[in-house]
């Protein structure tokens, strides 16, 4: 959710390495050589075998981790000149809310620590809170909630922060297969409005495909970036797109890819590298 | 084994249902078997006095204020020490969970100190600072300090790292995540430290009283019982079973209003 008329920023992923343990006998590398760029007002998804530091690499791009080869750059698209980290916020696979607040307080934990004034504070998170159409749940604490409901709440406290940069981190890994569905489509939906940067990191080809404008396929670890995919399904997309001949086209492609790097990830993990 | 159905509408009050009922209950018949007991056998109030007897000489205590001057001075000494031990304790707990060079230094004195009977530290106390105050204040503190800081290490070293995460990314700045993550999510095991803390305390104030104290329930209780008031003696000993009761009971409320979000 930039603002309008604020410079356009894209995340530049350069010659990106990471080696963890690199005092120790046994390094491992689990990132090898990434570029890529996130661009501004476009989700990118990020899709790979397990273990291929799709996770990591979003945490470099925090600034959670730094890497132990290239950089990370963030570029003013119009003017080509290096400009300070944007505004970012992540939605967490494990939700990570804090089971001590409830949902308002949760949601308004950012802009409190940001020192935003209590009642202006309040009334922007309880419209994130309606965004997420959980009016009516302020009150209740997370444990209350079902999963579907609380990564929601993840969502709503992400999106109340109006990041310049969206990343979400498997956000639907631990939700069942309908709640995820419907998740997908609403998350597609705010984010298709919002006109914000998300970065996506999934397991899914389906959930790649509706919800992201390019997709990076990385490959088994140490991961690299194998192929960067444009999709240019019409938007708004829902479950419908689906069953669109170019869905097929592309998910047959990006499937493709993966078989063969799962394989090798398996085969990497019964050497027990 | 019969199947009770679920959807039975309440099931009817019975007696040796009710917890009140059966931990009352028990109290009570335990002193009428006692009084009973004594009357019949006509055992010398020296060795048993009779529950109506210890009641007497309680309310007698009471009415000349000599009780309520211990049990003022106990309480005090007490919660002095146990006060600064909550402070100090959690504040040092923090810092011990959070930085692994002090981890590192504490767990040894931790190690050393912490089996350690404190009784054994009266002699050494009472040499280096008297029997007043800060004698007292030092024995309350030290019973209460150890389990509130190996409680609150506990308690913050098991926080959800993906919180602590979920922090840094809204923000949050490393003075916020201990205030407002490490040390809410810590609040239940700190809350079990400072109980265990609490229960020491009181012995040991109480264990000191009896040593060096010229005031306070436990120089009380030893004075009766150098004299063979066995009623004053008994009298004394309720006041401190009181005291316990209603210390834990506050502690549980306190325990409750702070974990509402455990029991929702």
């Amino acid at each position: 959710m930039a603002m309008a008329g604020a410079p356009a920023v894209a995340v530049d992923i350069e010659s990106v390495g990471l080696v963890f343990g690199v005092r120790t006998d046994a390094p491992t590398v689990a990132l090898q050589d990434v570029s890529c760029r996130f661009e501004p007002g476009k989700v990118t998804a990020l899709i790979g075998p397990s273990g291929c530091g799709k996770s990591t690499l979003l945490q470099i791009a925090r600034g959670f981790l730094n890497p132990t080869q290239g950089k990370l750059r963030f570029v003013e698209v119009a003017s080509g000149t290096e400009t300070t980290r944007p505004a970012m916020a992540t939605v967490w696979q494990a939700f990570n809310l804090f089971p001590w607040l409830t949902v308002l307080e949760n949601v308004a934990f950012g802009l409190d620590l940001a020192g935003v004034p209590r009642a202006e504070r309040d009334a922007r998170a309880r419209k994130a809170i309606a965004a997420v159409d959980l009016g009516g749940f302020e009150n209740k604490f997370p444990r209350q909630l079902s999963g579907g409901m609380r990564q929601r709440v993840g969502i709503a406290r992400a999106l109340v922060m109006e990041p310049d940069v969206l990343l979400l981190d498997e956000p639907f890994g631990a939700l069942d297969a309908q709640t995820r569905l419907v998740l997908q489509e609403q998350l597609s939906a705010l984010v298709e409005t919002s006109g914000t940067t998300a970065i996506l990191v999934t397991h899914s080809i389906e959930e790649a495909i509706l919800l992201a404008d390019k997709i990076i396929v990385m490959t088994a670890r140490p991961g690299r970036v194998c192929d960067q995919i444009d999709v240019t399904l019409p938007r708004p997309r829902s479950y419908a797109t689906t069953h669109e001949p170019e869905y097929r086209i592309l998910f047959d492609r990006i499937y493709g890819m993966l078989r063969d790097e799962v394989m090798r990830a398996m085969i990497i993990e019964s050497q027990g590298a | 084994m019969s199947m009770t159905p679920d959807a039975e509408p309440k099931p009817r009050w019975k007696w040796y249902d009710d917890e009140r009922v059966l931990g009352w209950g028990s109290v009570a018949l335990v002193i009428i078997v006692w009084e009973v007991a004594a009357r019949v056998t006509g055992v010398s109030s020296l060795y048993l006095p009779k529950p109506t007897q210890i009641v007497v000489s309680l309310i007698e205590m009471f009415r000349n204020g000599a009780l309520i001057v211990d049990l003022g001075w106990t309480l005090y000494r007490i919660f002095a020490g146990f006060g600064l031990a909550i402070v100090i304790g959690t504040g040092l707990g923090i810092w011990i969970a959070t930085s692994f060079r002090v981890r590192a230094i504490a767990d040894m004195f931790i190690a050393m100190l912490y089996p350690l009977p404190k009784v054994t530290l009266i002699p050494l106390l009472v040499i280096w600072l008297g029997t007043g105050g800060p004698f007292m204040l030092t024995i309350s503190f030290l019973g209460a300090i150890f389990p509130i800081v190996i409680n609150t290490v506990l308690g913050v070293r098991q926080c959800d790292p993906g919180l602590v995460l979920a922090a840094r990314d809204l923000g949050a700045n490393a003075q916020q995540i201990v205030r407002r993550v490490l040390l809410p999510s810590a609040i239940p095991s700190i809350f079990a430290g400072i109980r265990l803390g609490l229960g020491v305390s009181i012995i040991l104030v109480v264990a000191a009283e009896m040593v060096v104290g010229k005031l306070g329930l436990g120089a009380r209780l030893y004075l009766s019982g150098q004299i063979l008031e066995t009623e004053q003696v008994f009298a004394v000993l309720i006041v401190l079973a009181t005291l316990g009761i209603v210390v834990t009971k506050t502690q549980d409320f306190i325990d409750k209003r702070l974990g509402r979000w455990r029991l929702v």
